[in-house]
């Protein structure tokens, strides 16, 4: 009984969070303002854009939002974008974005970061410049 | 417009929970159609994990709490003094305290509590500003304590691999042999030097034809990155004829396939092409409305054959020649998206250093390529023609033709495939002569690739390949590879 409350609770997060993935908005956040348009975007987190005059860009997934993410901007699956970077990196010596747990680790790595630029669900608050809602 | 946003503290450490709670129910959403109990036991850890971080936040905010109690009882001891030597004065503090900060008073006034003397000083609660501040600082408290180890600065040198072991009625590679075999074990490196500097170095230990294990650089390139549009290399690199040599390396299991096709294979492999240059390479893409342009132009020692194999001359040339060449692609978005095309052409002098004098062959070579690469397909077709001249026998002009197809179906783990090889080369011409594998031939495979998880994959293939002029014979194969990267 002790092992299954916790399992019940994590079953009850589990559905409650994936609920508010599906639901929710996404917000595309970078350490400054910046123009990327959705084509933008989508080439940024797939290492074909990396400057924005002479900003370098940094991509960082927000594991939490990815699968919003990729269905909504990149239109591939998980095992695509992670073979896609494998050719990527593979082919041109780029690494492939970092990766974060949450928004709030999103955040705090695109406020911290030069030319970082992450997405989250939660509408983002102070000390970074919101690029686009989807 | 600033708002009183912000709870008082002890509502700080609940709004916290509730974000680890969030962010635990959504980190595994994606995996949850995985092995369910390991899925249980990890998310238990993480849950142990949370709790520990709970606490240790909940030690952070106390401990903040209790600075905040000390200051405010200086300010308040501090305003009670004042307060007595000014009358009037505590009333108007008092009274500036129930201000809300905006524009109008955007600096959080600190509570003033009791005016008088010996009375314990009340704590109101915290200014939303300084509330905000503390939640910030938080916050990167836990993003440093939650992932450290992959923060995304600080991933330093990455280095990444792939390795392939085998099994078959041939070697997939040197079909003299038969048996179990290994392949290769390919290091990668990709160190991060600054903002424009990229390297890219790859190391190889792989089994030749003689059955040795030998070790070779494969790729080591520096480059510069002017922009998006473009970047030069130096160094050793895969010549960037067509689609497959650049798209694909050494690490099998990056490709659907078991192997690559035999004409496009490295050079040590019994490829026929000059699968690596060392030399000068200009690359980058260009958006074009909604498609991109890529491109591809280079220049590099000319290639020599020793041994019957084509050798890069990594050390640079003795008879001064170069290798040139470019490559134009254009990848569709859209309905088209994943449809890439692309046309290139390379010129090289190869000399034979087989016989003595040295024969050299002007290599001219003109390619085709279309690619359709999405979610649930990867099909390739490529194309290449030779017009070869001696100009050493004047024996004139060669015409020699390789290409394939190979269509691939993603349908989950298991992606079915088919390839059609073809090489037809003219014995006339003393650059596929010279070649042990010049031999023409073609060749049918039909396989399969059962990805294993997401690092590892297992394939099978059945092929018949048929050699049509310098031998003329034919072998069937069952191959068997596990194919790994890490």
């Amino acid at each position: 009984m002790s092992r299954i409350a916790p399992k019940l609770l994590l079953a009850t997060a589990l559905f409650a969070g994936g609920a508010a993935v599906r639901a929710a908005d996404l917000y595309i956040i970078c350490n400054s303002q910046i123009s990327l348009d959705q084509a933008g975007v989508r080439e940024l987190f797939l290492g074909e854009k990396q400057f924005v005059g002479a900003l370098k860009l940094v991509p960082v997934d927000n594991s939490a939002a990815q699968s919003l993410f990729l269905g909504r901007v990149l239109n591939m699956s998980a095992e695509r974008y992670s073979v896609a970077w494998v050719k990527k990196s593979f082919r041109d010596g780029i690494n492939p974005p970092g990766v974060v747990g949450s928004d709030a680790e999103a955040l705090a790595s695109v406020r911290r970061i030069p030319g970082a630029c992450s997405y989250v669900t939660t509408p983002p608050a102070t000390g970074v410049a919101v690029i686009g809602r989807l | 417009m600033r708002t009183t946003r912000y709870a008082p503290t002890t509502c700080a450490r609940a709004w916290l929970s509730l974000a680890l709670a969030t962010s635990l129910g959504l980190t595994p959403t994606a995996h949850a159609a995985e092995d369910d109990k390991a899925r249980i036991t990890e998310l238990e850890q993480k849950l142990d994990e949370s709790l520990k971080m709970i606490r240790e936040l909940s030690n952070k905010v106390e401990a903040l709490e209790a600075r905040e109690a000390q200051r405010t009882s200086a300010a308040g001891a501090a305003a009670a003094g004042t307060a007595a030597a000014a009358g009037t004065a505590a009333a108007a503090a008092t009274a500036s305290a129930a201000v809300p900060p905006g524009p109008a008073n955007p600096t959080p006034t600190a509570p003033v509590g009791a005016a008088t003397p010996g009375a314990p000083p009340v704590v109101g609660p915290p200014a939303p500003a300084d509330t905000g501040a503390r939640l910030t600082h938080l916050e990167e408290t836990v993003s440093q304590m939650a992932n450290a180890p992959q923060r995304a600065e600080d991933r330093g040198m990455a280095m990444h691999g792939f390795a392939d072991v085998g099994a078959g009625t041939h070697n997939a590679q040197f079909p003299k042999y038969q048996g179990a075999d290994i392949a290769e074990l390919d290091f990668f490196l990709t160190p991060q030097l600054g903002a424009r500097t990229r390297a890219l170095f790859e190391l190889n230990f792989e089994v030749g034809a003689d059955g040795e294990v030998g070790v070779d650089l494969e790729r080591a390139q520096i480059g510069y990155q002017f922009s998006d549009s473009a970047t030069i290399w130096l160094g050793r690199f895969h010549t960037p004829y067509g689609y497959y040599n650049t798209a694909f390396h050494h690490g099998q299991w990056i490709a659907i396939s078991l192997r690559r096709t035999r004409f496009l294979e490295f050079e040590d492999h019994g490829g026929t092409m000059p699968a690596h240059t060392v030399g000068l390479w200009l690359t980058g893409s260009q958006r074009l409305g909604e498609q991109r342009l890529t491109y591809d132009a280079w220049i590099g020692n000319s290639q020599r054959i020793t041994g019957g194999t084509i050798d890069m001359n990594n050390a640079g040339v003795t008879a001064g020649s170069t290798m040139f060449g470019g490559n134009i692609g254009l990848l569709m978005s859209g309905v088209l998206d994943g449809l890439k095309v692309g046309l290139d052409a390379f010129q090289t002098r190869i000399e034979n250093q087989d016989v003595a004098p040295s024969q050299f062959t002007q290599v001219q070579s003109y390619g085709a390529y279309v690619v359709y690469d999405t979610d649930r397909w990867e099909d390739i077709a490529e194309w290449h023609f030779f017009d070869n001249t001696d100009l050493t026998g004047h024996t004139g002009t060669h015409h020699s033709d390789a290409g394939f197809v190979q269509i691939g179906y993603r349908g989950g783990r298991f992606t079915p495939y088919g390839r059609y090889e073809r090489g037809s080369f003219n014995q006339s011409d003393p650059y596929f002569a010279a070649q042990t594998s010049g031999n023409s031939y073609d060749r049918e495979a039909l396989g399969v690739r059962f990805d294993i998880d997401l690092s590892s994959a297992l394939k099978m293939e059945f092929a018949e390949t048929r050699y049509t002029d310098r031998y003329l014979t034919r072998y069937g194969e069952a191959l068997l590879q596990y194919a790994i990267r890490f």
